[in-house]
């Protein structure tokens, strides 16, 4: 089992949406998946149409009490299953912290997991919180989605720091430009510069496009309704990357 | 089954020797197969049977659907068009182990499924593999090697299904669980192309995770369904009652009912018309080529029949009796240098792994010596059945038999076969006593012959006598013909080895490591007869303990004391 996280300080910059494609696409390429709306928002959860409830809340759930298996729900989509957010999440930072590991809790609730999914995708609520720890500790990998403006910058660069400071140099780091709009001067000034400072950057990046929005009113992933859109389109490339980035054996 | 390291299938690229490889194993798979850890095919337990349902054939589907809808919300995607063909041996060992291979193609999508003790899906490309060798290294390679052994996969049923996926949702439009509704025809085997048998309209419950409440709710729905069967008959068992066909229907076992009063004419009949009928079910594949097999049952009906011919005495016209076993002793001559190859190839592992590992690949020009023989001979066998010669011997054989069975009259079975086993054990236990550390090799095979006719006569009248004792009988003689097999089998290999190193220096450049290679191998062959040799004495008195003879007398003359 793989799990990638999918995570920014920056709320708004297109993580529940990546997540949601790319799950799609991954369960399409014959990889059993699970997705776990960790976003009290629950945009995710949303998004599949599913209720955005766990039974017995984070409470029970952090403290093993129910088991992460019975929670999952099936979603529309072949190989594809979802683990729900629930609006207790936002307490799960104190939760967290009440337990005995607080880093290591998300690792520890998805070990049962391991021969059921060939990838976790993590979808993440923006800001560096003890939740944002247990990802950078469960995850091989964070994607990162990124507005290709100065303030991303800024956020992108906290992140680095935070993860050096906790040693955290084995996490690999996918950033890709999300939002983007060539039109804008600035987005195309970022799309150059930034990925000379950070080489890590994937090449394929994600245009600010009306047809991500409108997966809100089809409660679809834009890969599933208009998989030949430009949105459609620019996901089966960032995924495509993905799977050439982390080595992953897809079946199809 | 044993396999060797370095096959020849990547080496030659002329067809002949691709072609005729394929039909032995000939390269090692030396670690057993996890089926977990394959990759590109996945596993998993079997199919709840309780999430099955069916619709008579003379039931519309219409009322169904519209039933559906009324009572749940549901949206029906557009339906697959895929066509199944169920592979198996021409003996069906797969069905006969517990297990069902097919092959699924929707579009251009093509995938292989197992069913038995697991469920394995592979996504294939390209031809379904013939033999058990063809599949790569995964799992369901390592379900069917042990059941397929040497045998090739033939399509066997062939079906249409056009699958209806039917998705129930909620009120948020979410597909809570599905019902995957199938439509399924099945081809009439050997009819026009296109023509077809409907089947039963099954349906599936697929629950969804996370929505057992929905699941419960379609299944207890659906079983209040006056038209709907609770379960589904298996597929590949319907689809052959509605073709009639009955698979392991072939089987070249002896199954006979006799009765000591029976007309020995009659009996003698019923054996040689299902010895004949072995010989024709496995005359195509021989012809063909398909497999090893189908020579092989040839040969042992051909052998049935002609030790029948000279051990059922006084039934038949004697004229007649020698006539026919002259012909069928040319049947045999013209089947057995082909089953001679076969069996080196079979083999050919074996040889491999007797010699020193540095040594093996000295060896690769005998096993193409063998697989270009093995064609020629395969293509001479082939001419030779489409011959007249042959085909006459068949008629002539049939109508011979269709005539005497008409007849009634003659002694009875019990006098016939109590008098004829006897004396062949009597002759038996006689020759096998004089055999000595200085009798030749020669006294040996006479005496495996002599088994031979005393084997296949109570395989043929095992009906006559109580089961467990004649069982016992047989299961002595096995053991006995086993052994003296195996000593003349090294002898006789390591003689043709022999032969063929002669062959092969004149047709054309083998290193001398070959030759070097084929000696130590015909060394080690000799050294392994000695030791059977060695172990005759032990083999044939175990054979011939008081214990055995007595019960023999027992069967034998318990007839004539009751009468």
């Amino acid at each position: 089992m793989r799990v990638i996280g999918v995570y920014n300080i920056k709320g708004g910059v297109g993580k529940t949406s990546t997540a949601v494609n790319l799950a799609h696409l991954a369960a399409e390429s014959g990889l059993r998946v699970l997705i776990w709306d960790l976003d009290p928002q629950a945009a995710t959860t949303y998004y599949f149409r599913v209720q955005a409830k766990v039974r017995g809340g984070s409470k029970k759930m952090v403290r093993g009490k129910s088991e992460l298996g019975d929670l999952i729900k099936g979603s529309d989509y072949p190989n594809l299953d979802l683990l729900p957010a629930d609006f207790s999440y936002r307490k799960l930072d104190l939760l967290l912290d009440d337990s005995k590991h607080p880093t290591s809790q998300l690792s520890r609730l998805l070990d049962p997991l391991g021969c059921e999914f060939d990838l976790v995708i993590l979808d993440s609520p923006p800001s560096i919180s003890l939740l944002s720890e247990n990802i950078f500790h469960v995850a091989e990998a964070l994607l990162i989605p990124t507005i290709p403006t100065t303030l991303s910058l800024r956020t992108l660069e906290q992140l680095y720091d935070f993860l050096h400071k906790q040693q955290l140099q084995s996490l690999q780091r996918l950033p890709f430009f999300s939002m983007a709009d060539r039109r804008k001067t600035m987005h195309q000034e970022m799309m150059q510069q930034l990925p000379r400072k950070y080489p890590e950057f994937l090449t394929s990046w994600i245009p600010y496009a009306s047809d991500i929005e409108r997966m809100g009113i089809h409660r679809e992933p834009v890969t599933a309704f208009g998989r030949n859109t430009l949105a459609g389109r620019a996901y089966q490339r960032l995924w495509e990357e993905v799977i050439g980035r982390l080595r992953l054996r897809v079946k199809g | 089954m044993r396999e060797c390291r370095s096959g020849p299938g990547g080496e030659r690229n002329d067809d002949s020797g691709q072609e005729f490889t394929k039909h032995y194993n000939l390269e090692r798979e030396s670690i057993p197969i996890e089926p977990t850890t394959v990759d590109g095919d996945c596993m998993t337990s079997a199919t709840a049977t309780d999430r099955h349902f069916s619709l008579a054939p003379s039931s519309p589907l219409a009322p169904f659907l519209a039933a559906l809808e009324e009572q749940f919300g549901c949206l029906v995607e557009p339906p697959q068009e895929v066509i199944r063909t169920y592979y198996d041996s021409f003996d069906w060992r797969l069905l006969d182990g517990g297990g069902r291979l097919w092959h699924e193609q929707e579009g251009r999508e093509s995938r292989l499924f197992w069913s038995g003790s697991v469920q394995i899906e592979w996504r294939q490309r390209g031809a379904v593999p013939r033999f058990s060798w063809d599949f790569p290294h995964n799992a369901m390679r390592s379900m069917i090697a042990p059941l397929l052994e040497m045998r090739a996969l033939l399509p066997q049923v062939k079906l249409h299904l056009t699958r209806h996926i039917i998705r129930i949702l909620d009120q948020e439009q979410k597909t809570v669980v599905r019902i995957c509704l199938e439509e399924n025809r099945v081809a009439v085997p050997h009819g026009e192309e296109g023509s077809v048998l409907p089947l039963a309209v099954r349906l599936e419950i697929l629950p969804l995770r996370g929505y057992q409440e929905e699941s419960a709710a379609l299944h207890r729905w659906l079983t209040t369904l006056p038209y709907l069967h609770k379960s589904a008959p298996d597929l590949l068992e319907e689809a052959l009652a509605v073709t009639g066909e009955v698979a392991g229907s072939y089987s070249p076992k002896l199954h006979f009912h006799f009765t000591p009063e029976m007309s020995a004419r009659q009996a003698a009949c019923e054996i040689h018309r299902f010895l004949l009928a072995v010989m024709e079910s496995n005359l195509a594949g021989v012809q063909g080529d398909i497999d090893s097999e189908f020579l092989h049952d040839f040969r042992v009906a051909m052998r049935r029949t002609r030790s029948a011919l000279g051990q059922i005495k006084g039934v038949f016209d004697p004229e007649r009796v020698a006539h026919f076993a002259q012909r069928f002793a040319w049947l045999g001559q013209i089947t057995g240098p082909t089953r001679d190859m076969d069996v080196y190839l079979l083999g050919y592992c074996d040889y491999r792994d007797r010699l020193p590992k540095p040594l093996r690949s000295d060896l690769d020009p005998l096993r193409d010596f063998l697989i270009a023989h093995q064609r020629q001979e395969q293509r001479q066998l082939a001419k030779q059945l489409e011959g007249s010669e042959f085909q006459q011997l068949l008629t002539e054989w049939r109508d011979f038999l269709t005539h005497e069975a008409s007849h009634d009259g003659g002694p009875t079975l019990g006098e016939v076969v109590d008098r004829r086993i006897d004396r062949l054990y009597r002759k038996v236990i006689k020759e096998g006593k004089a055999i000595n550390d200085h009798t030749p090799a020669e006294a040996l095979h006479e005496l495996r012959k002599r088994c031979k006719k005393l084997r296949y006569m109570m395989e043929f009248f095992q009906s006559l006598y109580p089961a467990p004792e004649i069982s016992r009988l047989i299961r002595e003689i096995k053991r006995l013909l086993d052994h003296l097999g195996e000593h003349q089998d090294l002898e006789v290999q390591a003689e043709k080895l022999r032969h063929f190193a002669h062959q092969m220096a004149a047709e054309g450049e083998v290193s001398a490591d070959t030759f070097l290679a084929m000696g130590m191998l015909v060394g080690d062959l000799l050294r392994q007869q000695q030791q059977k040799r060695e172990d005759f004495y032990q083999q044939f008195s175990s054979f011939a303990e008081r214990r055995n003879r007595r019960l023999l007398n027992d069967l034998v003359t318990q007839r004539g004391e009751l009468t």
